[in-house]
């Protein structure tokens, strides 16, 4: 039984050009949510998830179903294009995190799954202060994650943003399962590190 | 267990990956431990934390645009080169010889041919007009209002305040205008 991406890959090998809109629909959040968290540029991520998106499009008979998930061609056609992207790119724009940090409108519905400060009272989400350190912490994990070096940044965002497993990550990042398992505790070790002026207000 | 292999197994003990053995090594030391103990706290709520970034959502423009440029991209598919290709099942090194074959053919007619390569060195209007100061400089239609105003002395030494670069400018408009005229 084939699972509904390579069923759908299957079907616009065959020609059906819907198959491939689907499953743009499909992964279209997820891919612009590693791309930006990677580059650290919301608006830049659009475009590389196109870009992305018309690379398998253009590769697509290429794509042999149940040898490889869909999710993670795309994934690996995407690290791809983010490291070109962040090599072609200078040093002034590489941390601009603020596009991110600040679209509080994408964000509201989550805002308050955030239970950063846990120890906070129930109420205390209608406070300006506490929802100004949730922001300014949120900033700072942007800031941070996009500071980590290249070979900590992904296996981390793979893992704890897109939630994929540490065998997927591996396929991606073509690397052993125990090097991506230790290089996914390093990062998280970096970021604790970087956070910990934010952790002592908790 | 020291402090360096407990804080190598942090991640497996927060995803439940611990064999047995290893699980009571890492809460025995994590017990007595006072800075592993601190360290895990922090490294668990960080990680937590990431995990809960919120997530961005696609502009409505995502979508449209890009099946817009896939639509272009099935066109170019089928594009002219790729249909010349067919016909003549060349590959795509020999196009580019034969193109550049061409494009040196074409550089070396275009070299021994006098009258292209003298109407190259002539003025153009564009080149004068950006000699004048006054209004007169920029736009075609202003350098032809330039032979009126030769006429006019005083006006257009009103608007420059040059009246002798005006003058110089005047001058090689009209050599321009005729010399055109006679080569068509
Ligand atoms: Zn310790």
């Amino acid at each position: 039984m084939l699972e509904l991406d390579d069923e759908l890959m299957q079907r616009f090998q065959k020609g059906d050009e819907d198959a491939f809109n689907l499953l743009t629909r499909r992964h279209q959040k997820p891919l612009i949510n590693f791309i930006a968290r990677f580059t650290g540029d919301k608006d830049n991520a659009e475009d590389l998830a196109q870009e992305t998106f018309i690379r398998m499009y253009k590769a697509a008979n290429r794509y042999k179903p149940g040898r490889a998930q869909f999710k993670t061609w795309m994934y690996l056609i995407a690290k791809r294009l983010c490291m070109n992207e962040v090599r072609n790119r200078g040093r002034r724009d590489r941390f601009r995190v603020d596009n991110i940090a600040t679209n509080d409108k994408a964000y509201s519905a989550n805002d308050e799954q955030i239970d950063l400060i846990a120890t906070a009272p129930a109420d205390a989400a209608f406070q300006p202060e506490v929802a100004l350190e949730r922001k300014e912490l949120r900033n700072a994990i942007q800031k941070a994650i996009a500071e980590l070096p290249e070979q900590y940044r992904f296996p981390l965002i793979l893992r704890d943003v897109q939630g994929l497993s540490y065998d997927e990550i591996s396929k991606i990042l073509e690397l052993r399962s125990g090097t991506t398992k230790s290089r996914i505790n390093r990062a998280r070790l970096m970021l604790k590190d970087k956070l910990k002026p934010f952790m002592e207000l908790l | 267990m020291n402090c360096l292999q407990a804080e190598e197994n942090f991640s497996a003990h927060l995803e439940d990956a611990l064999d047995y053995q290893m699980l009571q090594r890492f809460e025995s030391h994590i017990a007595e431990c006072a800075t592993c103990q601190r360290e895990y706290a922090r490294f668990s709520e960080s990680v937590k934390a990431s995990q809960q970034l919120p997530q961005i959502e696609p502009s409505p423009y995502f979508m449209p645009t890009l099946q817009q440029r896939l639509a272009e991209e099935q066109r170019e598919s089928f594009s002219f080169w790729q249909r010349l290709q067919r016909v003549f099942v060349m590959p795509k090194w020999a196009i580019s010889g034969v193109m550049v074959g061409l494009l040196i053919m074409g550089t070396v007619t275009f070299l021994y041919h006098d009258d292209w390569f003298n109407r190259g060195t002539q003025p153009s209007d564009e080149q004068i007009s950006t000699q004048g100061t006054g209004i007169f400089s920029g736009s075609p239609i202003n350098n032809q209002f330039l032979p009126r105003a030769s006429g006019s002395s005083d006006f257009s030494n009103t608007i420059s305040g040059q009246p002798m670069q005006q003058h110089y400018t005047l001058k090689r408009v009209s050599y321009s205008t005729v010399s055109t005229g006679g080569g068509l």
